[in-house]
């Protein structure tokens, strides 16, 4: 589909040996981290030897130009950590998910518009980046909230305008990110990720939180709460700006609580898409 | 079922007496079965149902009364038929504004209630009368009944006037305190009973949770003594019976539950961390795994890292970022530093 200018050949080449020598290097040390950060790879394919590394645990692929992601990766067995940060890709292989070690994957940065079906069987995933995509909850697989080791989930920069609720079932789930996304609202089952100490729902569409978040330990010295940059009502603004446990303090009232079930009763609409988001990187089409 | 217009009077019966029908007769039709209007009566009082309602029990009808003298209820108290709510308790129904505490007259029906003695009580007058009774006290020595707190002296309990102090002679009260064991005395020695004032005199330990002296195995941390399984986690409550503890403000904690609470685990590796911890962002790392979260270079306590959805970055991964992210990263960190 995509048409490389050939004169984009001869620098690639060039770049292309320097990881030739990253992987053959790492051979001879048998080192188990291979950072291929910034090697101007586009095709994974290209790069000699990388799938014979079958005993590495770490394989740092940020700031290529990879555009998809070969099934085979899925033999580097004892990886543990996969990271893509900042590449071109638009969507995965399922068997990523069946890396059996696999504790960290980043696929911030990239064109994402879709998860293929059954991406949540990762059996031991702790921490997943999927900050900056063109991600929605229309496309998450349905085992997507089945991923019961992670621990922190970055949602950051997507499409998102609802959650599905069965995020509560996320239950060692400490950090939940959905900075700038176009959440209209978000579900009541949040509350029951008892051990969320960072949850970040800055610059949103959110008028309202589900009173559950009250009962959520996000105001000790170590949590995180961000709330900034939405429409909320004003009772919540005010609190906001008091600082976090007051509003976790207000979420818990009487007063709210009755506040919340009419305003959840009357449904109003809700408020306009606040940015365009056409400019973000993740846009662009190959 | 036919219509009544369709059927004839011929095959019409009372479903009371099997008689038929005259023209321009009343029939009751219930249910598909018919009556003359003198057989709808009630199976107990043979009268017509007040107000046309009745109660059908074992398919026969009952006017509201005598299918309550019959089969509703009555309430444990006042001998009335209960309607809607029946409190089923102490083996006898009630209305719930009739089950009460027999002492305090509360009423018990959401309460809930505590069978003392055959008697339903309240969980406060319970408490109390469960109090009161524990203070009659037998006195061992002369079997009269001990008024208040008894002296408790080897497993019996006494007045505390029959004794007097090893060490002053004072009358003794229950107050008095015994010494079982004392390290480098014969148990025959210390066996004995103090009056307060002489006990603290001994210099005997007092454990830091429960007060009461310590007399076997001491355990001595955060500057106070503890019985061996009093002194335990602040967390789990669980002795740390030797083990290693951790101090944090004044309290102790077990190794799992001080990392949990006060976060020592890594990012990265989500491992307690041994040796030297790096904390920033409210997150701690094992200090070789602190990383770019972008493209995993190590990071040293020196170097410069931006902030990104509270992970670090460093510089040169920041400035590879799309630059309207970076312009919203900017603006948020404003706002965030402005607070």
């Amino acid at each position: 589909m995509s048409h490389q200018p050939p004169v984009s050949c001869i620098p690639n080449t060039a770049k292309m040996s320097k990881a030739k020598k990253v992987i053959e290097e790492a051979r001879e040390i048998n080192n188990p981290e291979i950072d291929l950060v910034d090697k101007g790879i586009s095709n994974l394919e290209e790069v000699p030897g990388l799938f014979n590394l079958a005993n590495i645990t770490r394989l740092s692929l940020s700031h290529n130009k990879i555009k998809t992601v070969p099934a085979a990766l899925a033999n580097l067995m004892n990886l543990e950590i996969l990271n893509f940060a900042n590449n071109h890709i638009e969507e995965l292989p399922v068997s990523l998910s069946s890396l059996p070690k696999l504790r960290i994957l980043n696929v911030s940065l990239n064109r994402l518009y879709s998860l293929p079906r059954g991406f949540g069987a990762f059996p031991a995933l702790e921490i997943l980046d999927l900050t900056y995509n063109n991600l929605n909850e229309k496309v998450l697989p349905g085992n997507f909230c089945m991923m019961e080791s992670l621990r922190a989930l970055y949602l950051g920069d997507n499409d998102f305008e609802y959650l599905p609720p069965e995020i509560g079932n996320l239950k060692n789930l400490q950090i939940l990110s959905l900075r700038e996304n176009d959440l209209i609202e978000v579900p009541r089952e949040l509350g029951q990720l008892t051990r969320l100490r960072e949850l970040h729902l800055q610059a949103n569409r959110l008028v309202v939180l589900p009173p559950e978040i009250g009962t959520l330990d996000l105001a000790s010295n170590k949590s995180v709460l961000r709330l900034e940059g939405n429409a909320w009502i004003p009772p919540i603004e005010d609190q906001i700006n008091l600082g976090p446990s007051h509003v976790l303090d207000y979420l818990r009232s009487e007063t709210y609580r009755v506040l919340y079930s009419r305003h959840m009763s009357a449904k109003p609409p809700p408020p306009p898409l606040a940015v365009d988001k056409n400019k973000k990187a993740s846009r662009a089409r190959s | 079922m036919p219509g009544i217009a369709t059927m004839s009077l011929d095959n019409m019966f009372c479903t009371r007496c099997g008689d038929g029908f005259e023209t321009n007769e009343k029939i009751v039709n219930s249910n598909g079965e018919l009556w003359h209007t003198n057989c709808f009566v009630c199976a107990q009082c043979f009268r017509v149902f007040p107000e046309g309602i009745f109660y059908e029990f074992e398919g026969r009808k009952y006017c509201e009364r005598d299918f309550q003298v019959l089969f509703a209820p009555c309430c444990g108290k006042c001998g009335e038929f209960i309607i809607g709510r029946v409190i089923k308790a102490m083996n006898a129904n009630w209305h719930p504004a009739c089950f009460r505490c027999e002492e305090c007259n509360v009423e018990l029906a959401d309460a809930g209630f505590i069978k003392h003695a055959g008697r339903a009580l309240c969980h406060a007058c319970n408490a109390r009368i469960k109090e009161d009774g524990l203070q009659n006290y037998m006195c061992h020595k002369c079997h009269g009944v001990i008024d208040g707190e008894p002296l408790r002296y080897r497993g019996e309990v006494y007045h505390g006037y029959h004794f007097n102090c090893a060490t002053c002679g004072v009358e003794l009260d229950h107050t008095a305190r015994e010494v079982k064991h004392r390290s480098g005395y014969a148990a025959n020695d210390v066996n004995n009973l103090f009056c307060l004032r002489c006990h603290d005199k001994m210099g005997i330990p007092i454990c830091g949770a429960c007060r009461r002296p310590i007399e076997e195995r001491i355990v001595t941390a955060l500057g106070k003594h503890w019985h061996v399984e009093h002194f335990v986690c602040a967390k789990c409550e669980k002795p740390f019976h030797g083990h290693r503890h951790y101090e944090k403000k004044g309290l102790a904690y077990c190794e799992q539950h001080y990392h949990q609470l006060f976060g020592n685990l890594c990012y990265v590796c989500n491992q307690v961390i041994a040796g030297d911890v790096f904390t920033a962002l409210n997150k701690a790392w094992c200090v070789h795994h602190f990383a770019c979260s972008v493209c995993d270079a190590p990071l040293s306590t020196k170097s410069k890292f931006y902030e990104y959805d509270e992970r670090p970055a460093c510089r040169r991964c920041y400035e590879r970022f799309p630059q309207e992210l970076r312009r919203r990263l900017r603006r948020a960190h404003q706002y965030t530093t402005r607070r």
